[in-house]
């Protein structure tokens, strides 16, 4: 049945409840089916309109008595006289844009101070910050497609929102192709990716989650996520880090208009002609190490990043198996969610096997600490180690997910592994026995023998075959930092 | 009733009579049947009237009334959604909230039908005028049109089809002239 069929049938009077069902999924999410109901309808009390006044030509046949709509109003407006005037309403006809742009990072089309009316957008790059007419923050960033339909009503095809909405803009809603959310006051996001559920997450606060398709109206309350799918929804794992909230814009702006990527471009350059390096993993060209993965936006605007999302994604890399390394740094920019999991891969190689000695396994531990394992490597007698390994001593994940950068050297001769975050020494740790490290295929993001699924993006990441000094790996971590 | 009261009660029928197709099409937009549209108008009606002392002189009396009439399309919506099949009061003020904003279109597009209408066969526009009829039996109207009633409601949709065909045609005229 098509749209027309719908509506007319609507209209009638012989819309069977399923029919009105779909109608109305149609005409919550299209703009362009709401304007042709709209039509029809006019059309319809245009008809009644012309046939009040209508006389039939051949006698007789016009059986109905003549009746002209104005005589009920004589009467009602009459029968109003005694009635008493309560309460007071108004109107407020509202031709103003929905949304201004309060920051464009990295976007050509939006600048601040733009206007948003009711036009579609496709954005490629960046990530942009509105506000709406009613004093919502809604970040969005690309690649994504989206309309405001309204102050209150983001229609949101692909791409990933982050809202901070104030009670004065309570109801917002963001629309995907596969339900709704409704706010309730409160921080939340959503995210329509290429292929695959849309997500509804929720930081704090209350949203009323909904799918098209037979869904019931969920409620979610802080920490909750929940997917948009076809039938009944679904319970998934909050993914704060997979959204840029409207307080890291200002840094992440800041940071892009004084240069920052074209110093962490020349970084890299330099990099790339050292000659112990064993891997540099940018993401930036076409040919992306295989896995299973969903690529997302990088540090910078139009930047690619791997991301880590369901149970069982990862990133192969094979790299360094040719011989051992007696010295070796590794170093990445994440963006990770405090997730409960027992432990989140960086970058493990294959197995754990008792003749592989020196074989590297580097992981976000459950307390957020960081974890170098060598294996048949030992701690020295009476070490302040409490777990068996080597961990870092600060958490590695803020409060809200935000890029950070984590490195690790090892030097076997010196038997000494020294942990950094964002490019500041954080601990070290002696070995009694330091095998040189072996590497050759690996995982990034999880390992081949069990889930240790990393929820998160990771960007940069770097092998290099000698330890890098307290200096460099500081230097890296400025060069790099997309914050200002 | 004192002679301000008569002043200002000539004054509402004046601006109702000249607003009231606008307001009852806009009604009719938020509303299942024609018949409902009648119903809700009766209300919206007497509540502008009664508010009709708080109206503004010299303001705009459309997007005042439609103003009026969406709010008394959403509660009636609450009180009869429960046992009618209606669209829910989130799509309606959605509706509401667009239509009003596209009245000067809406209301080209009703002048436009009356030149549509006036293209129809003959016995085609007697046919269509019975079924607008206020309170027509839609049965009775398809029987004397020898059809069934499925059968006469899906020619009274492909007339509307053609009519609303023909109202695009006419506004695109007028545009290009």
């Amino acid at each position: 049945m098509n749209l027309d069929e719908r509506i007319h049938r609507y209209m009638d009077g012989l819309a069977t409840a399923e029919e009105v069902q779909q109608l109305q999924n149609i005409l919550l999410t299209q703009p362009e089916a709401r304007r042709l109901f709209a039509d029809l309808a006019n059309l319809d009390a245009a008809l009644a309109e012309q046939a009040t006044g209508w006389e039939s030509p051949v006698q007789g046949k016009s059986a109905k008595p003549q009746r002209t709509a104005i005589p009920h109003f004589w009467l009602a407006a009459a029968a109003a006289l005694t009635l008493l005037i309560t309460g007071t309403w108004w109107w407020q006809s509202n031709g103003a844009a929905h949304a201004t742009v309060a920051r464009g990072i990295g976007s050509s089309t939006f600048s601040q101070g733009m206007q948003i009316h009711n036009a579609a957008y496709e954005m490629e790059a960046g990530t942009v910050e509105f506000i709406t007419a009613r004093g919502a923050k809604v970040v969005i960033e690309a690649p994504a497609s989206f309309q405001f339909e309204n102050g209150q009503r983001l229609w949101l095809k692909r791409g990933r929102v982050a809202a901070d909405v104030p009670p004065s803009a309570k109801g917002f809603t963001v629309i995907t192709p596969t339900g709704q959310a409704v706010d309730l006051g409160t921080q939340f996001g959503v995210d329509v990716p290429q292929q695959g559920q849309a997500e509804i997450h929720v930081f704090k606060g209350e949203v009323i989650a909904q799918s098209f398709k037979g869904g019931k109206r969920q409620s979610l309350k802080d920490g909750q996520a929940y997917s948009l799918q076809s039938g009944a929804g679904a319970a998934r794992e909050i993914r704060s880090a997979a959204f840029i909230q409207p307080d890291e814009m200002p840094a992440l702006q800041a940071a892009l208009t004084s240069g920052q990527r074209s110093r962490s471009d020349a970084a890299m350059a330099a990099l790339r002609q050292d000659p112990t390096l064993i891997a540099l993993l940018d993401f930036e060209n076409s040919k992306l190490p295989p896995g299973t993965f969903r690529m997302t936006q990088g540090r910078w605007p139009g930047s690619r990043a791997p991301e880590f999302v369901n149970v069982g994604d990862h990133m192969k890399l094979d790299a360094g198996g040719d011989h051992t390394w007696p010295q070796l740094t590794l170093a990445a920019w994440v963006r990770l969610d405090r997730l409960e999991a027992l432990y989140q891969s960086l970058y493990h190689t294959d197995g754990w096997d008792d003749d592989k000695r020196g074989q590297v396994h580097w992981i976000i531990k459950k307390d957020a600490t960081m974890r170098l394992a060598l294996k048949r490597n030992t701690l020295l007698p009476g070490s302040s180690e409490k777990d068996g390994f080597p961990d870092s001593a600060t958490p590695v994940l803020p409060e809200k997910g935000r890029w950070v950068h984590v490195a690790v050297t090892y030097d076997a001769e010196a038997k000494l592994i020294r942990f950094y975050l964002n490019g500041r020494f954080d601990k070290e740790c002696l070995q009694a026995t330091a095998h040189p490290a072996l590497l050759g295929p690996a995982q990034i993001g999880n390992w081949d023998s069990q889930d240790r699924k990393l929820s998160g993006r990771v960007d940069e990441l770097i092998l290099l075959g000698r330890t890098m000094t307290d200096d460099e790996i500081r230097a890296l971590f400025d060069a790099g930092n997309p914050y200002l | 009733m004192s002679p301000a009261e008569i002043e200002q009660h000539q004054r509402f029928l004046r601006s109702l009579t000249a607003h009231e197709p606008a307001v009852r099409a806009y009604v009719r937009r938020l509303v299942p049947s024609r018949a409902d549209a009648d119903d809700v108008m009766q209300e919206v009606a007497i509540v502008l009237w009664e508010k009709f002392s708080e109206f503004r002189q010299g303001a705009e009396f459309r997007p005042w009334a439609f103003g009026i009439a969406r709010f008394k399309v959403l509660s009636w919506l609450r009180d009869k959604g429960r046992d009618r099949l209606v669209l829910s009061e989130e799509v309606v003020d959605l509706i509401a909230e667009e239509t009003a904003l596209d009245e000067t279109r809406l209301e080209r597009q009703r002048r436009a039908l009356e030149t549509c209408t006036q293209k129809l066969e003959p016995d085609h526009k007697h046919l269509l005028m019975q079924a607008y009829q206020p309170q027509a039996q839609i049965q009775q109207v398809a029987a004397t049109s020898g059809r069934s009633v499925t059968g006469f409601y899906q020619w009274l949709h492909r007339i509307r089809r053609l009519l609303a065909d023909c109202v695009q045609r006419e506004l695109a005229k007028e545009d290009a002239s």
